[in-house]
């Protein structure tokens, strides 16, 4: 079944389990057929903050996966046992395209604190340990005191350097700590394959882009098989990951992204930024299969890189609304 | 902590009150207060801050003398009327100018006034501390008037709270109940300015009988009425019941035209989508349409109060204004109006649990010396009476 068909199909399914979902659409007018995927009813994602969108029974619900949102109520979103086993799946079928089939050594490049102290468990600590089965046996570059372990790294450099190994962390804790600690001690990364996410607005004011990344890494440490990718909670098991030359991030062949103009909401042609609408088969359990976040992007090319699919960049977050009203609602209200 | 006027500086809060509790006295109507309010409003009525920040007009016209001079004719009565005291005035955090109000009826009341302005406050404010400061020119004004702003600092509040004669807060349930945790003393009261919200009505009959280009002028007050502050103020029509028939395809129409300038920021935008999709969600939107960029037309049996963003509009139809007689709550505060007579009104008003101004399309944010049913100067002051035994 092509994407649209499919992804058809999945608006019919929620439509018929979500009532909520089932109200939106109709208010929209939307119709029951698409002629293309851009023509699908998308979803604010920070609807998922304010209602509790869900396509299953209550006694279905297995796991609930709540945001990281630094304020306002968390987003909520609910898997039946078949979407927290699809969701591992899909997962691992994407990394592996840039993994290979093989659990691979691991450098974890956060503190080891974020998955033993379970009173400050967060979403940084969930990603961290979802992460980490995609390898084996993990070394953390931090130590419980966020102190560097630089005997650490090297004994798995020394231990697995000269073999593939995998890198993992949030793209500010990469730079702000292993870059500066491999360059420091003359580490050889260039075994390497770096997954990283999380967004460059902390690097913002080092003048830290991907570029910059990419180029920094790969002359002081060796390291070039680097991918950032791109997803969130409310997709859980949609990743965007960035292709070896650093050319975009790539779109599974379960999903796609479309980038809209914030007035007209249309598709922006390529090489116009936009807000990033996300797009996956994915979510069975809750309405979220098609998805306006909050970031802006833009679309570098179709069909014209290492992948097929549209390559795409995220640039950031929305600047957030500003609102003058005599109540002061605003902030309680939204994220 | 700082002080934003008279001028910009660090402050203590004992000192302050120290500073502002021993300057010399003002009378209610003090000519040197009405002085320092005209040359402000003329500071606000410049042409490049009227460009900037086109809502400081209407503040600046607020603050003409023969404005002022008509509120202090309201007072006239047998009794005598002195200022209250000291007054601790909290407004909201993101309305830019509600302070000014507040605060210069309560300092034409003769009152000392310490205004607390959110640190989030920007834009308009600034614009409005500007003009403020420019217009200084007299010593008393300067010592019994201050304008302060801090992070939360739960002594400060505490002891301004504590030395206020009247307490004025605004900014929503949220806010006043905050506040009221902190002690007055036994003799001071507050003035609360809690939650609130507004809505419109056209009479059918009426847009009928008007000329094209009443009903566009209509259109225009209307979108005044809805965009100035992003439609969030309290007073500020959240959405539209047609009285005994409904035009509401040709008034969208309009609205969107005279709207045309009123693109929302992308964030903005967003969170109009989620507005309109939340409430559809929770079944209280049969139909939504997008007319323009500016302007969301939600089909909905009633009013939705809540503020959904920034151009959303409900469209509603009753067969006639005693209908909407049971719709009204006591939350409700502002009814614009298109096409009724004042008889009309007045009639629909005296039935009515909640409103407390029903005004004409394009005056909705125009503040009054009447606000929330309160006679602001009448609040601001203190009445004493002098009885002689008669003979």
């Amino acid at each position: 079944m092509s994407l649209l068909a499919e992804l058809t199909t999945l608006t019919a399914h929620h439509r018929a389990r979500c009532v909520a979902y089932d109200r939106i659409l109709s208010a929209l007018g939307a119709g029951s057929s698409f002629d293309t995927v851009a023509d699908l009813p998308w979803l604010p994602v920070r609807l998922f903050k304010t209602h509790e969108l869900k396509s299953i029974a209550d006694d279905e619900v297995f796991k609930v996966l709540t945001s990281s949102g630094t304020t306002g109520a968390p987003s909520r979103i609910f898997l039946d046992r078949d979407a927290a086993a699809a969701q591992t799946k899909h997962l691992a079928a994407t990394l592996q395209t840039v993994l290979g089939p093989r659990r691979l050594p691991m450098l974890m490049v956060d503190t080891i604190g974020v998955i033993k102290d379970r009173r400050t468990f967060s979403a940084r600590g969930a990603g961290v340990l979802g992460m980490a089965n995609f390898g084996r046996k993990h070394v953390y570059v931090l130590d419980e005191h966020d102190v560097p372990d630089v005997e650490a790294v090297r004994g798995l450099l020394a231990r697995h350097g000269g073999e593939p190994f995998l890198i993992f962390g949030f793209t500010f804790m990469v730079w702000t700590y292993l870059y500066r600690l491999a360059r420091e001690h003359g580490f050889d990364l260039s075994n390497g394959i770096l997954l990283h996410s999380g967004g460059w607005k902390k690097l913002a004011d080092q003048a830290v882009d991907n570029a910059t990344f990419r180029r920094a890494f790969a002359e002081e440490t060796g390291l070039r098989r680097i991918h950032n990718y791109y997803g969130m909670v409310e997709q859980i098991g949609t990743v965007f990951v960035e292709g070896a030359a650093g050319d975009g991030l790539y779109c599974p062949d379960f999903a796609d992204v479309i980038i809209r103009d914030p007035v007209t909401w249309a598709e922006q042609p390529v090489g116009v930024p936009g807000v990033i609408e996300v797009v996956s088969t994915l979510p069975r359990s809750y309405p979220g299969h098609v998805l306006l976040t909050e970031d802006l992007g833009v679309c570098h090319g179709i069909d014209d890189g290492e992948r097929p699919g549209k390559r795409f960049s995220v640039l950031g977050r929305l600047p957030k609304a500003e609102v003058r009203g005599c109540s002061d609602t605003f902030g309680a209200r939204a994220a | 902590m700082k002080q934003l006027f008279p001028s910009a500086a660090g402050f203590e809060v004992a000192p302050l009150l120290d500073e502002v509790r021993t300057a010399p006295p003002l009378e209610v109507g003090d000519e040197r207060i009405v002085e320092f309010l005209g040359r402000f409003a003329r500071a606000l009525l410049a042409p490049a801050i009227a460009r900037a920040h086109p809502e400081l007009a209407s503040l600046g016209f607020f603050l003409r003398r023969g404005e002022i001079r008509r509120a202090l004719d309201r007072l006239t009565g047998d009794e005598l009327r002195l200022p209250r005291g000291l007054v601790f005035h909290v407004p909201p955090a993101n309305v830019d100018t509600i302070f000014v109000y507040s605060w210069a009826l309560s300092a034409l009341a003769g009152n000392r006034n310490i205004v607390r302005l959110s640190s989030r406050s920007a834009g308009a404010a600034d614009a409005v501390l500007d003009a403020m400061r420019a217009a200084l020119s007299d010593e008393v004004v300067a010592r019994s008037q201050r304008i302060i702003t801090y992070d939360r600092d739960d002594s400060v509040t505490a002891a301004l709270s504590a030395a206020a004669d009247l307490r004025v807060l605004w900014g929503g349930d949220a806010s006043v109940r905050s506040l009221r945790r902190f002690e007055l003393a036994p003799h001071a009261r507050d003035l609360t300015f809690p939650d609130r919200s507004s809505f419109a009505i056209i009479s059918a009959e009426g847009w009928a009988r008007a000329t094209e280009d009443e009903r566009r002028a209509a259109a225009e007050g209307f979108r005044n009425d809805v965009f100035w502050f992003d439609q969030a103020a309290c007073a500020s029509p959240r959405g539209v019941y047609w009285v005994g028939g409904s035009f509401a395809g040709e008034f969208r129409a309009l609205l969107a035209e005279v709207a045309r300038g009123d693109v929302p920021e992308p964030a903005m935008a967003v969170q109009k989508r989620v507005g309109v999709y939340g409430a559809a969600a929770d079944g209280r939107v049969t139909r939504v349409a997008f007319d323009s960029a500016a302007v969301t037309t939600v089909e909905a049996p009633d009013v939705i109060r809540d503020w959904l963003g920034a151009g959303v509009l409900t469209h509603s139809t009753v067969r006639s204004l005693d209908e909407l007689v049971p719709k009204v709550v006591r939350r409700d505060q502002t009814i614009t109006h298109f096409g009724f007579s004042r008889a009309e009104l007045t009639d629909f008003a005296r039935k009515l649990s909640g409103v407390d101004r029903l005004v004409p399309f394009g005056s909705a944010l125009k503040f009054a010396p009447v606000w929330d049913g309160y006679d602001l100067l009448t609040e601001f002051t203190r009445m004493v009476t002098v009885t002689v035994r008669t003979r």
